[in-house]
């Protein structure tokens, strides 16, 4: 089964700024959104290096300085903003979990979830 | 060899800001234009990773360039330097210091140790059947508290060949292994400290090859645990901890950090000498702690305020 989870308004991300984000009320957020001009990119907020760890040093703290790449601030693993590939650090070669997410007609960012 | 310890960790950061902002909240003092302290001295450099002043990058991009070793004296320093001067360059700083690298490309320095000899009490703790360390009336903590960190305490590296690695701080540098995790690597302190360790090596392919964290000595568990809380407060999020390690026995709170690596408090790390003998286990879980300790928001067992009279 998966479902559909409303997220926040498009504009509620600064353009190439990421931001956490907690769908299932864990208390923590566990998964990200990047924001890059018209297009998002959602991934579950887990390093592949050791599985079960979340990237940022901060809350949304998911982008280098430049905003160029993702980083788990953990060992400094870069990850591809599009592609969620690991490019540099521990898991090089891996990638991150996608998630789907769509801008809908309704100005919100819907994602969806697999349970 | 008389090495006591890293009085210094070099860093060519991506963003100085943030990474200036971390040290200051982790409880640093800023010093002069790049360092930030410890209250002996001992501290870490923040630079721009692209500024000139810095050391070559390792080709992983760590952002980690430089190791600088505390020594007891200038003729140690210079001993140092005769000993790399055998089969590798070793450059010479009008400072005394001297700069050279380990078998992987850690750039290493080696300078007469500025760290200041502390003169202040232990966390204090009262127990039945010991005298009491603190007297009548002498409370133990406040709500307001924030532990400074004393000193630079150790490095743990990421490192392609951790045998050649240990080789070469026995051989060359005097480290002694003080324990060890089995194909993983080992803990080791050099000769001028009795600390646990100073160094962790763990093996890894080498694209990994870089730091793994760095931490300060913290004056006491409850130094460490209110520093960490302090961090979460400020919004800073934990890595791994607070708990106590086994190996050594020091309590940890590791956090995710800008420095691309965790930055840990640890307080109270067992002390060894020469009788000492290292001991292994196999790496995991249950050999890295004898607690693991998970932070939780203030909470108490209360129910809401109670009705107002007549509501
Ligand atoms: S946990 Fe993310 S790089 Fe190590
Ligand atoms: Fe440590």
């Amino acid at each position: 089964m998966s479902k559909r989870v409303r997220l926040c308004r498009e504009d509620d991300i600064p353009d190439f700024c990421a931001q956490g984000f907690d769908p299932e009320r864990h208390g923590f957020d566990t998964i990200f959104v990047v924001r890059q001009d018209r297009y998002y990119y959602a991934y579950a907020d887990v390093c592949p290096h050791y599985g079960d760890t979340s990237l940022p040093w901060k809350k949304d703290e998911y982008l280098d300085a430049a905003g160029d790449n993702i980083v788990c601030a953990a060992h400094g693993a870069l990850f591809n903003i599009r592609s969620g590939l690991c490019t540099s650090g521990p898991c090089k070669g891996e990638s991150l979990r996608p998630i789907p997410v769509n801008c809908e007609a309704d100005g919100y960012l819907w994602i969806t979830l697999e349970d | 060899m008389n090495i006591i310890g890293p009085d210094l960790l070099v860093f060519g950061v991506d963003d100085v800001d943030a990474c200036r902002q971390f040290a200051s909240d982790y409880g640093l003092t800023a010093s002069g234009d790049h360092r930030f302290v410890a209250l002996d001295g001992t501290g870490i450099e923040i630079r721009s990773k692209d500024d000139d002043a810095l050391p070559a990058a390792l080709e992983t991009g760590s952002m980690l360039r430089k190791t600088l070793y505390g020594v007891a004296d200038q003729a140690t320093v210079d001993a140092i330097a005769a000993e790399l001067e055998k089969d590798r360059d070793v450059t010479r700083f009008d400072d005394g210091s001297i700069e050279s690298k380990d078998d992987h490309g850690f750039v290493l320095g080696f300078q007469v140790t500025v760290r200041q000899v502390l003169d202040m009490p232990a966390e204090t703790i009262n127990a039945p059947g010991a005298p009491a360390q603190r007297g009548v009336n002498q409370i133990a903590v406040s709500k307001e508290d924030s532990p400074k960190p004393r000193t630079l305490s150790h490095v743990v590296y990421f490192v392609p060949d951790a045998p050649k690695q240990e080789a070469f701080y026995r051989d060359r540098l005097g480290f002694v292994t003080t324990d060890r995790f089995t194909h993983v690597g080992p803990f080791m302190r050099p000769a001028g400290t009795q600390d646990h360790h100073t160094v962790f090596f763990i093996q890894t392919p080498p694209h990994m090859k870089g730091i793994e964290h760095f931490t300060f000595h913290m004056g006491g568990p409850t130094d460490v645990v209110t520093a960490g809380t302090n961090m979460v407060n400020k919004g800073y999020q934990s890595f791994w901890g607070p708990g106590r390690h086994i190996f050594g026995s020091n309590w940890f709170w590791y956090f995710k950090s800008p420095f691309g690596c965790n930055m840990e408090f640890d307080a109270d790390m067992d002390l060894h000498d020469e009788q000492w003998a290292a001991r292994e286990a196999m790496p995991g879980a249950d050999n890295s702690q004898v607690f693991l300790l998970q932070y939780r928001e203030k909470w108490a067992p209360m129910g809401p305020p109670p009705p107002k009279a007549g509501a």
